[in-house]
């Protein structure tokens, strides 16, 4: 039998470790045989996540990421105590709704600082001599709202076209390192983030048409997991610098 | 904050006139009160009170003065 998403001695930082897609890739990574580095504000629920991992050495660092200028003494502290890395994946993220007429640059700021800016000064951290191996993988969760407008999300789908877009950037700078860049494009994914937005946003969006283009069904996040394991993996080799689709179908 | 003021900010929010609004205004005559405009409400709850407003609670406003009642 082979494995062609082996993991077995790759260390892999995930962001957002302690709910949703975040979580249940540090599960799949788990099982998949690599020691995972945890990192996401809520302590307790990230040590839950470990709980559900498989394997041993993973670790946990409970870290708000609005603190950016705090991220380069952390990834020193993370590396100091784990080994250079093999990969990141980046899926904290927010996703607050807000009509543009009330969209001003704070807003838009935070939103950007968390799903944009701490993706990019990890990656810049990250990939400093010793930080990471060679064949390393970085990874940002972007969003079919990069390329779907909807009403009260400006910030939001702006912030996920600049994941896009930069990962097309560093994959260039990147690749004499030897280090690939990705991002992995959802659509609908069953989590508390996509509930929460059916739940209190769908009348101020367009969420029920968006929706009904994803014909094929909603995706489970063990999908995602997945589509992040085999670009970690050492079979997507020379896949860079682009966004993988995992949309059921949405944007066809 | 004086009534005056949230009726400013209300005003403000829905893209009326000054002095256009008050207190006995039923929301169902509102031509502006739609969905976005809800979603505005909640962020301004937000942003000017610190307050969480959820869709059930606006469910349940009636009238202008509903809404200043939420804003104390
Ligand atoms: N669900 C979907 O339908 C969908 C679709 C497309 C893309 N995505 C993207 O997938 C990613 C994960 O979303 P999800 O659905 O799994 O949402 P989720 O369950 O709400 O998870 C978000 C994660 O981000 C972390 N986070 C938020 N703010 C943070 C901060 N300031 N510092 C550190 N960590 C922070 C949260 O951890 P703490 O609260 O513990 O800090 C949590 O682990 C997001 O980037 C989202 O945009 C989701």
């Amino acid at each position: 039998m082979i494995n062609p998403m082996d993991l077995s001695e790759k260390i892999i930082l995930v962001t957002g470790a302690s709910s949703g897609i975040g979580r249940v890739t540090a599960i799949q990574l788990s099982k998949l045989g690599g020691r995972v580095v945890l990192v996401a504000r809520n302590k307790v629920k990230l040590n839950e996540t470990v709980d559900m991992m498989e394997g041993r050495g993973h670790t946990v660092y409970s870290f708000d990421l609005i603190q950016i200028e705090k991220i380069e003494e952390l990834i020193r502290q993370i590396i100091l105590e784990n080994g250079a890395l093999n990969g990141l994946v980046h899926c904290a993220g927010i996703a607050p709704m807000r009509p543009l007429g009330l969209t001003k640059a704070d807003f838009l700021h935070n939103v950007m600082l968390i799903n944009f800016y701490s993706f990019v000064e990890l990656v810049r951290c990250v990939s400093k001599k010793k930080n990471y191996q060679i064949g390393a993988s970085f990874i940002g969760i972007s969003s079919t709202s990069s390329r779907i407008g909807d009403k009260s999300k400006v910030a939001y789908c702006a912030s996920k076209a600049a994941l896009d877009s930069a990962v097309r950037c560093m994959a260039k700078e990147l690749a004499e390192k030897g280090i690939r860049v990705n991002t992995v494009m959802p659509g609908f994914v069953k989590t508390g983030m996509y509930t929460d937005y059916m739940r209190e946003y769908s009348n101020a969006s367009d969420a029920k048409k968006i929706l009904a283009r994803q014909y094929i069904g909603i995706t489970e996040p063990e999908e995602i997991a997945n589509a992040v394991a085999y670009l970690l993996s050492d079979s997507a080799k020379t896949i860079t610098g682009s966004s993988f689709l995992v949309d059921g179908g949405s944007l066809s | 904050m004086t009534n005056r003021e949230k009726l400013a900010l209300l005003e403000n929010m829905l893209e009326l006139e000054e002095g256009e609004l008050n207190e006995e205004i039923k929301l169902s005559e509102l031509e502006n009160w739609n969905s976005m405009a809800k979603l505005s409400l909640i962020v301004l709850m937000d942003d000017e009170f610190g307050k969480k407003l959820s869709g059930e609670q606006i469910r349940r406003f009636e009238t202008i003065k509903d809404i200043l009642n939420f804003m104390e």
